[in-house]
């Protein structure tokens, strides 16, 4: 199976690259792509170089254009495409179908890949991507069990990439309003979730409040971890109950399912986090390198626990839907 | 286990920066970084609209604090007070050799904030666009202080060797800490 790592920056991309993936996902500095955070992403020479350094290492580039394109404004995300093409990545990440078909059009040689906002989850929706713009692979929504990935894999003819590690997003991919709600700002057309303009951390007599455009999402006692203001991860109080009401704030560690995930016929592993620093890519994807390679060797539950331990940065960690008894 | 230490911090810090005054640190940081910018004029382009913004950087362990604006080659730094942030727009504070740890992209700057080792308050934004563009600049001790070739090899090897080790040190202290 391919490691597929994140890179907000070059240097991350080098990193990654020398800690052990086998291919590198990214994106431009504008809204064409998910992560669209303030001092991330790649210019146009930065992605040239960057693919020249993952060739060079034998490693592959894939260009995350994953964000739904605005009215009036499709030819920025054209442009990104021609982009990546013009600097020799490997395959572009989509999911609006003006994008993929300005993609297989005009670039009939350049390698797509579905993004997971477009959440194809059914055979019916995969077909249809992969003969109206020749998808060479798709990547699972967060809402697949291991066992509906394998029945899945035995009805379609692409490949599949699955999620390991990282973030979640808890709705249906690509179709949520909550950060549109609060700051006019979303992941499907704007590249970002509760926009870190909007984020603010103040400190009062109870500990430390984390608010997004002025909704406090959260509150943490002085001696607790804080976290970041993600709209769906807060706590709030509905019903005369306060508890997490759309989603605690866990983050997805499937690295107990690997070898389940590799007998269901998934191609590619993919690590979220294209907005984290240089030193957490490093570490997660030098992790998940030996846990790989251990689970190709026929290593067991026991190893990978082991080589997988040091991961949880203190936070809480679920396998997601992978095992179906996640919330 | 002493306050100073559960937090990250050493007392080994304030032997490496001793209580130095208002002066000349500033005025050597400012040329650092405006030679920085005529180096690598690229470096200042992730910070975009926000290289004008006045950063208050505040070293817990020391007896000063820094106001940074990382505008290239206007760049400014300036020795300040603890109390001196009404021109700041952004607030960032932690144990010195955490801060070096995150100029260097030797540690996580997500898991400092989330743990509390480093705070921040203010433009949010400005930080994260500060925090990418340290990211990937990949600054070495040389880089700040002008050095070149064997000579810059040479305060890299020497001040990363010792900050290696003293962040050692600090982090056991911190484990220690959170185990206790
Ligand atoms: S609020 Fe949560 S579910 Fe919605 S886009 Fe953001 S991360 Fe995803």
């Amino acid at each position: 199976m391919e490691l597929i790592c994140p890179a907000g920056t070059p240097a991350t991309l080098r990193a990654a690259v020398v800690a052990g993936a086998d291919a590198v996902y990214c994106g431009f500095r504008n809204e064409t792509n998910a992560r669209n955070f303030p001092g991330l992403n790649f210019s146009t020479a930065e992605l040239a170089e960057g693919v020249r350094f993952a060739h060079d290492h034998g490693k592959k580039v894939l260009v995350a254009i994953n964000t739904f394109a605005q009215p009036g404004r499709v030819d920025l995300w054209h442009k990104a495409v021609d982009e990546a093409a013009q600097c020799g990545a490997d395959a572009v990440i989509a999911a609006d179908l003006a994008v993929l078909d300005h993609a297989a059009n005009c670039h009939p040689g350049l390698r797509l890949h579905l993004s997971v906002q477009a959440a194809a989850s059914t055979p019916e929706a995969v077909k249809f991507y992969v003969d109206a713009f020749r998808v060479r692979r798709v990547v699972l929504p967060r809402v697949l069990s291991v066992q509906e990935i394998a029945a899945l894999n035995r009805m379609i003819d692409v490949e599949t990439e699955a999620f390991v590690f990282g973030g979640l997003c808890v709705m249906v991919e690509g179709r949520c309003y909550l950060s549109s709600y609060a700051t006019g700002k979303s992941p499907n057309l704007s590249g970002v979730c509760s926009p870190p303009e909007h984020v603010t951390y103040e400190d009062d007599a109870e500990g430390t409040a984390a608010r997004l455009a002025g909704f406090t999402i959260d509150r943490y006692a002085q001696s607790q971890p804080t976290g970041y203001p993600t709209l769906c991860k807060g706590r709030f109080t509905a019903g005369g109950k306060t508890s997490y009401l759309f989603e605690d704030p866990v983050s997805l560690n499937a690295g107990g399912v690997l070898a389940g995930l590799k007998a269901a016929g998934v191609t590619a592993l993919k690590i979220e986090g294209r907005q984290r620093g240089k030193a957490y890519v490093t570490e997660v994807v030098r992790a998940f390198r030996r846990a790989v390679d251990a689970v190709e060797a026929g290593g067991d539950a026991a190893e990978i626990d082991r080589i997988l331990a040091g991961m949880s940065e203190g936070g809480r960690q679920t396998e997601g839907a992978y095992k179906k008894t996640w919330r | 286990m002493a306050d100073e230490q559960r937090d990250g911090s050493l007392p080994l810090a304030r032997i490496l920066f001793p209580k130095i005054g208002a002066l000349p640190l500033g005025t050597l940081l400012t040329k650092a970084l405006r030679d920085l910018a005529k180096r690598q004029p690229n470096l200042f382009d992730r910070l975009g609209e926000h290289k004008s913004a006045c950063f208050f950087v505040d070293p817990t362990d020391l007896s000063f604090a820094f106001l940074v604006v990382p505008d290239g080659e206007r760049s400014l730094v300036r020795v300040v007070g603890k109390s001196e942030t009404s021109s700041a727009a952004v607030f960032i504070s932690g144990p010195i050799l955490m801060l070096l740890g995150l100029l260097d992209g030797s540690l996580d700057g997500d898991a400092l904030f989330f743990r509390r080792i480093v705070s921040i308050g203010g433009r949010t934004e400005a930080v994260l666009a500060l925090r990418n563009a340290i990211d990937d600049a990949e600054l070495r001790p040389a880089d700040l202080l002008g050095l070149h070739g064997a000579l810059g090899r040479l305060a890299d090897n020497a001040i990363l060797g010792s900050l290696r080790a003293a962040r050692r040190l600090a982090c056991r202290g911190l484990d220690q800490g959170e185990r206790s």
